[in-house]
């Protein structure tokens, strides 16, 4: 896939490009109004990751030209204005998805894996994983031909599994996504340990082979190597 | 004690002791001029009797009028001394007089006035009295008391009735500053009005709380400001070091201690981040910036969110009890939920393992209990910002969103402690 990641901050875009930077991808840079405003205009992408306060100008009018020009690139808006303001604002412009920084860059990467899904696949809500597939529509997950039946906390941690294939994926990341916020009681990570448990279990049982590996207690990381 | 009757208890006293001093400086001035008129008449009639003596080498007959009374005794030679003396005055009453009958008595004594003089026919040396009747001296001076009393009446009154009337509505520009600070609010954009008055003190006042208001809400303001600049500028940097750690997570191959390394640094990250999201929030929310108010069907709201926070309360093996009856609110969707999700989060985290959560919602009130530790919190403290209980995970700021939330929609939230229960109460207005 290709993506274009408009950011002014270097640290955060090359972590972002490092991040997704993997065989088959993709990634180009802007680091200013300017430049991300040429790039829209000369190039088209499967995703734009597109922060909102740039030098020179305004996140917000590169998506407005991006969409007067009819061009189907999705975009993932990230900005550091938490305000629901600015992310309705944006979702009625056009953009596929909001969010907000600080991110876990697993995250970044489940969202722009489900933007650039949605917009490729064009209705077919098929999404495979060697033996494993899912149906996005329906939100059923299949072993070959046989149905894994997986909570709904379960099926968002396989879609984030694999949308971040290879990848150490860190149980804080993981308890933000399927918890959101509220994850700051947990004095410890226990419960996500025993989503992923079951997760894996079911899946194995249903003959899928064991893909999940817990990486030094920090994360884990699904991965077929 | 209010300033008006302070002034008042001075002012009665002072006059009071005045009128007091007044009156007795009256009752001797007027009793002194009326005593010497008395002794000019007293001396007169001695003029006379001495004459009437001189002219007929006699006594004259005993004269007794109504106010007069002139007795004679023989008396040894020098022995009288002439002076002036206060004494009584028998007054014979008519013979008609009824009170003859009443008091089985032929008159009664009045004060009276008297000359004790001498006088000699030939040889024989008289001692005379010459007793003139004060009653009308005594009269005059009651009614110099009575008038006194009366004025001193009629201060009280007047004090009394310019005190409520004229006083209270002297004051009134004063009540009204009074009122305009108990409904000052830092945080509200309305200001402090100005006084419609004449009196220079009360301006003053205005002027000064005015300024006053307007300066402590420019500070505020500033501060404010600057803890969202803050707050944003902070955004960026976390940002980096969470990409960052991501990014180092990826680099493979670490030891146990490397990970707990990690490990600790994201948690720290993660506390860094809540923080200032909350700090954030609360700037928001002071500003009132999130306006829009929708129906809320609360009882829908909790029964997803106890749904939501299941796993978490069950790793700690917390039982949780509800009961929900149907309630509605108007109020802003988001903040209604970051509310419930603060209060069930604290019930969750400062909870022992093996405790109990109990829920109720009914038309009245929102009532969330936990267990916990066995001694009830510090009140108001718990509400104020960056108040914790020692070992929190938490940003501290928590129950201050809470609270500015229901303050927003009219909302209460007190605390209570109900051994072994810790209970936060939300009430619906009306």
């Amino acid at each position: 896939m290709k993506i274009l990641i408009v950011e002014d901050e270097q640290a955060l875009r090359e972590s972002i490009e490092d991040y997704f930077a993997e065989a088959g991808n993709v990634c180009e840079t802007a680091n200013n109004y300017t430049e991300a405003l040429a790039k829209i205009n000369l190039y088209r992408y499967d995703c734009i990751i597109l922060d909102i306060t740039l030098p020179g100008g305004n996140g917000i009018s590169l998506l407005k030209n991006l969409k007067e020009n009819n061009h189907p690139d999705g975009v993932l808006i990230i900005s550091a204005k938490n305000s629901l303001d600015d992310k309705l604002e944006g979702l009625d412009l056009g953009a596929d998805d909001y969010l907000v920084k600080p991110f876990h860059l697993s995250e970044l990467k489940s969202r722009v894996t489900a933007i650039i899904r949605r917009k490729s696949f064009n209705g077919s809500n098929l999404l495979k994983f060697n033996e494993i597939s899912i149906d996005l529509l329906g939100k059923q997950v299949k072993v070959g031909r046989r149905v894994v039946k997986l909570t709904p906390k379960e099926y968002g941690l396989l879609l984030y599994f694999i949308a971040n294939k290879d990848k150490v994926v860190s149980k804080n990341a993981i308890a933000e996504h399927l918890w959101g916020d509220r994850i700051d009681i947990a004095d410890n990570f226990k419960f996500i340990y025993s989503h992923i448990k079951n997760t894996r279990k079911k899946l194995m049982e249903a003959g899928s082979k064991d893909y999940i590996q817990a990486t030094y207690g920090t994360g884990y990381k699904f991965s077929d190597e | 004690m209010k300033l008006i009757a302070r002034y008042n208890r001075v002012n009665l006293v002072a006059n009071i002791v005045i009128m007091l001093i007044t009156g007795i400086a009256y009752y001797q001035a007027i009793s002194w001029v009326l005593t010497r008129q008395k002794d000019k008449d007293l001396q007169n009639e001695e003029l006379s009797v001495l004459e009437y003596i001189n002219v007929n080498h006699e006594l004259p007959q005993t004269i007794e009028s109504k106010y007069l009374q002139i007795t004679f005794k023989k008396a040894s030679a020098n022995t009288v001394q002439r002076k002036f003396i206060d004494t009584l005055y028998f007054k014979k009453w008519g013979k008609d007089n009824p009170k003859r009958r009443i008091y089985h008595s032929e008159g009664d004594f009045e004060p009276g006035r008297a000359l004790v003089t001498s006088a000699a026919i030939e040889d024989q040396y008289y001692k005379v009295l010459i007793v003139e009747s004060k009653v009308e001296t005594e009269d005059l001076i009651r009614i110099i008391f009575f008038i006194t009393i009366g004025v001193i009446l009629l201060l009280l009154l007047i004090l009394f009735i310019t005190g409520r009337l004229i006083l209270n509505r002297l004051w009134q520009p004063f009540y009204g500053i009074m009122k305009e600070l108990k409904l000052f609010n830092i945080a509200e954009p309305k200001e402090i009005s100005q006084l419609d008055t004449a009196i220079d003190e009360f301006k003053d006042l205005n002027t000064a709380v005015t300024e006053m208001s307007a300066r402590a809400k420019r500070d505020y303001r500033t501060l404010k400001t600057f803890t969202e600049n803050a707050s944003h500028e902070f955004l960026t940097p976390i940002a980096i070091i969470n990409s960052k750690l991501d990014s180092l997570l990826q680099t493979e191959h670490f030891n146990d201690r490397q990970s707990k390394l990690l490990d600790d640094l994201y948690s720290g990250v993660s506390r860094l981040n809540r923080l200032n999201q909350s700090l954030l929030l609360l700037v928001k929310i002071e500003n009132r910036q999130l306006h829009e108010q929708e129906l809320i069907d609360l009882k829908v709201l909790i029964d997803e969110m106890i749904v939501q926070f299941e796993e978490i309360y069950q790793d700690k093996e917390i039982k949780l009890y509800y009961k929900l009856d149907s309630k509605k609110i108007y109020a802003n969707n988001y903040l209604i939920e970051i509310l419930l999700s603060n209060l069930i989060t604290n019930a969750i985290r400062h909870n022992q393992i093996g405790g109990e959560i109990i829920i109720d919602l009914t038309g009245k009130n929102f009532i969330i209990r936990n267990t916990g530790d066995l001694k009830p919190l510090p009140d108001e403290e718990i509400f104020t910002r960056f108040h914790k209980s020692s070992g929190s995970e938490g940003s501290g700021l928590g129950l201050t969103i809470s609270r500015q939330i229901c303050e927003n929609f009219d909302l209460s939230l007190t605390y209570q402690f109900d051994a072994p229960y810790h209970a936060f109460i939300i009430t619906f207005p009306g």
